[in-house]
């Protein structure tokens, strides 16, 4: 060791030392904020910021793996480059909700799922900026959960409805061929494929907010039963005989149902019960149909089939993952923002994404695409299951009016209270809610 | 005294005073880098959460509006039923922690202060759940809760202590103290610890003295050990009850605060009521009811820690 690496440190030293430290510090930020303001007026690529849940949820390609060469062509041929933050599903509510606060701007794109009508105000309208021929190409209901106020505020960018996923061998063991049509069938063959520590169906009860919460579920079964959640005046419309017949089916199903629906927080909890051949049936999203065909993450491989969802009284019907993209209000790029889009709703892009990750494409030439059905062969009956109506019924207060409704559904399923009186209870706090809105 | 000697004793005092008046200037020049931090990160958000908590706030292009309502926040935590189901599992929750936690932990450090317990490699497996990061630990309890596939329920089934497997979060009460058993078993090692170096700091020559006067173990524990361990466990009982009032990521993780909002605390409330709700003026209310109580609990433990010569004075 040399001398002077030997010599004590003094206080001036020190000082000195930490002012340089400071003084690159202040340099190097200025040097990036004097980058930051070129870009896109020159020669410099033009940064783009996309908020996304990180894969497997539905995430964009360079985020999931897929369509990453097209990526990169589409970057180099728009002089852009796009800058993910993608952290996993559950914070994204909470990052967007924190990011408007703040007025600041932080990301020109950003992933929605149910909280468009919520985020309304910080959001554009740019789906009329997007060439006709692809706004053809998509389902007209796929518009209802991203519109609010009349303005189309984002676009969907998978087919995500709850279909019914099933145990063909658990049905055939049974002698039954085909799965139930109809709620009666439904409880039915729930009620015979219990025993042996068996269950005919099971589901995440446990989270009562939200898209995938229990009030949700609630939701398919009361358009089943030909209900609706809110009326002409924007309050609560489900205190009638369609809420509390479709909560009396959940209510009925529960001895049928694997005891742990009830704490089920998620998805996964469910699907893993069901693909571990616990139980027989479920509602589920078509993405969980390729980890249902992984032999590493299943147990009931070419076991395992989709149909529409069982028909209540007034037909069959679902809710929509409602998964979209948006472009926030403080973009400075929202041109170079719904060209983006535009290029992750590319046809051949649509593709890659239900091959390569199993999301389905939104785009209806692309779902009736011949390798698309034979890659993806739930995708027929999600197709179907679009058929009927589908409603999230999402409100720019829909986490607190699922999240306060799923408390009072629990408690039902539980057996504390019945399905009128929670009816009954949950109309007067959802209206209560919608009120402190509607002022 | 000489005037000579005066004045050079004035000199001295002179002098004196004015390194000491050096030293105090050097004192807080030093100190005002961690006296900006601590104000940039501690005091400016919770004097913003104490001005969110008087306000309105709504979501709105361009950022949050903010109308001044007084009061108003505070007087709705009163009528709020969610509220006072907070409250109250959060009151069971700690007290029990608390309880739960002394009494295992003082267990173990009287074990490990045996010479039995001595070697090093106790210590170190106690540490683990310690080590564990809280989000992971959660899903580590998560899995042993499974109702299908969880070890708790082959444990219990196996011994034939039950004949179905148990839905260990499925019910408001059961989940809540399942969430309790796993918080536990997080903070013992740390108070474990904390009393195991209380216990050895007992001299002794106490304890000859107590045996030599004829006194039993258990008599030894108690007029020895315990009054020995007084500010440890003092010290230990009010940074556990902290802790527990704290805790969040057990019940985001295992339960979301349900079934029918029987894991809901006020630190999942808040949260709740901020983020998911986006009410943040009546978030920061709960939130401050919350840091009110810790600030006492706060309070308690530098009681605590404040020297013994002094708090005599």
């Amino acid at each position: 060791m040399s001398r002077k690496f030997r010599k004590p440190i003094s206080r001036r030293d020190f000082l000195k030392l930490g002012a340089a430290g400071a003084g690159s510090l202040a340099a190097s930020n200025f040097v990036m904020w004097l980058s930051g303001c070129t870009s896109g007026t020159g020669g410099e690529a033009t940064t783009l910021n996309v908020l996304t849940p990180a894969a497997p949820d539905p995430a964009p390609p360079g985020v999931a793996d897929f369509s990453m060469d097209a990526f990169a062509k589409w970057q180099a041929d728009n002089n852009a480059t796009v800058v993910y933050e993608s952290p996993p599903w559950p914070q994204l509510h909470d990052k967007m909700a924190t990011n408007f606060a703040s007025g600041q701007y932080v990301h020109d794109c950003m992933y929605n799922c149910g909280w468009v009508p919520e985020f309304a105000e910080q959001l554009i309208p740019f789906v009329d900026d997007l060439p006709k021929e692809l706004i053809d190409d998509l389902p007209a209901s796929s518009f209802s959960t991203v519109t609010w106020d009349g303005k189309r505020l984002g676009v969907i960018f998978t087919l995500s409805l709850l279909t019914l996923f099933y145990n063909t061998e658990h049905l055939a063991e049974a002698g039954i061929s085909e799965p139930p049509k109809t709620w009666d069938e439904l409880l039915g063959f729930a009620k015979e494929m219990t025993h042996d520590g068996k269950f005919g169906w099971v589901l995440n009860y446990g989270a009562p907010e939200g898209i995938g919460g229990v009030t949700s579920y609630w939701m398919v079964f009361l358009q089943q039963a030909g209900g609706t959640m809110w009326g002409s005046d924007g309050m609560a419309a489900f205190n009638n005989s369609a809420g509390v017949d479709g909560l009396q089916f959940m209510i009925d199903l529960m001895p049928y149902t694997d005891p742990g629906s009830i704490s089920y927080v998620g998805i996964n909890d469910a699907t893993n019960v069901f693909t571990a051949g616990h139980a027989t049936m479920m509602m589920n999203w078509p993405f969980m149909w390729v980890p249902a065909q992984d032999p590493e993450t299943s147990k009931i491989v070419g076991k395992v089939d989709t149909s529409v969802l069982p028909a209540g009284p007034a037909g069959t019907a679902s809710i929509d993952g409602t998964d979209a993209y948006t472009i926030g209000k403080s973009s400075p790029e929202p041109e170079l923002t719904t060209k983006l889009i535009e290029f992750y709703l590319d046809k051949e892009v649509q593709k890659r994404q239900v091959i390569d990750t199993g999301w389905l494409p939104i785009r209806l030439s692309v779902l009736n695409d011949p390798e698309v059905q034979a890659a993806a062969s739930n995708a027929a009956a999600v197709l179907e299951q679009a058929e009927a109506p589908y409603d999230s019924f999402v409100t720019p207060d829909y986490n607190e009016v699922t999240d306060t409704m799923g408390r009072e559904i629990q408690k039902a399923l539980q057996g504390t209270q019945t399905a009128a009186e929670t009816m009954a209870i949950s109309e007067q706090l959802v209206n209560d809610i919608v009120s402190k809105r509607l002022g | 005294m000489s005037r000579s000697s005066l004045s050079s004793s004035l000199n001295e005092i002179r002098t004196a005073g004015k390194y000491q008046r050096s030293r105090l200037r050097m004192g807080i020049l030093f100190s005002l880098p961690a006296i900006f931090i601590l104000l940039a990160v501690l005091a400016y958000p919770i004097i913003s959460s104490f001005i969110l908590s008087f306000q309105d706030v709504r979501l709105a292009a361009g950022g949050i509006v903010t109308e001044f309502i007084g009061l108003e926040n505070y007087a709705k935590i009163f009528q709020d039923a969610a509220f006072r189901n907070a409250f109250n599992n959060s009151i069971y929750f700690t007290v029990i922690e608390v309880v739960a936690v002394t009494i295992l932990s003082l267990g173990l450090a009287l074990i490990l202060n045996h010479p039995l317990g001595r070697p090093a490699i106790y210590r170190v497996v106690l540490l683990i759940p310690w080590a564990l990061a809280p989000v992971a630990n959660a899903v580590l309890w998560k899995w042993i809760y499974n109702a299908n596939y969880g070890v708790l329920n082959a444990i219990v089934v196996g011994l034939g202590l039950s004949e179905t497997p148990i839905v260990w979060l499925g019910s408001p009460f059961l989940a809540l103290n399942m969430i309790l058993i796993a918080d536990v078993w997080k903070a013992i090692p740390f108070i474990t610890l904390l009393l195991l170096a209380g216990l050895q700091n007992i001299p002794r020559r106490l304890y000859k003295a107590a045996l030599m006067d004829g006194a039993t173990s258990w008599q030894q524990f108690m007029h020895v050990t315990l009054p020995g361990l007084r500010t440890t466990l003092i010290i230990s009982i009010v940074l556990q009850s902290i802790w527990a009032l704290k805790v969040f990521d057990l019940v985001f993780v295992l339960t979301k605060g349900g079934p029918a909002d029987g894991t809901v605390l006020l630190n999942f409330l808040s949260w709740r009521v901020t983020f998911n709700y986006l009410n943040i003026g009546y978030g920061a209310a709960i939130a401050n009811v919350l840091f009110l109580l810790m600030f006492l609990l706060a309070l308690a433990y530098i009681r605590a820690l404040r020297p013994r010569s002094s708090s005599n004075k």
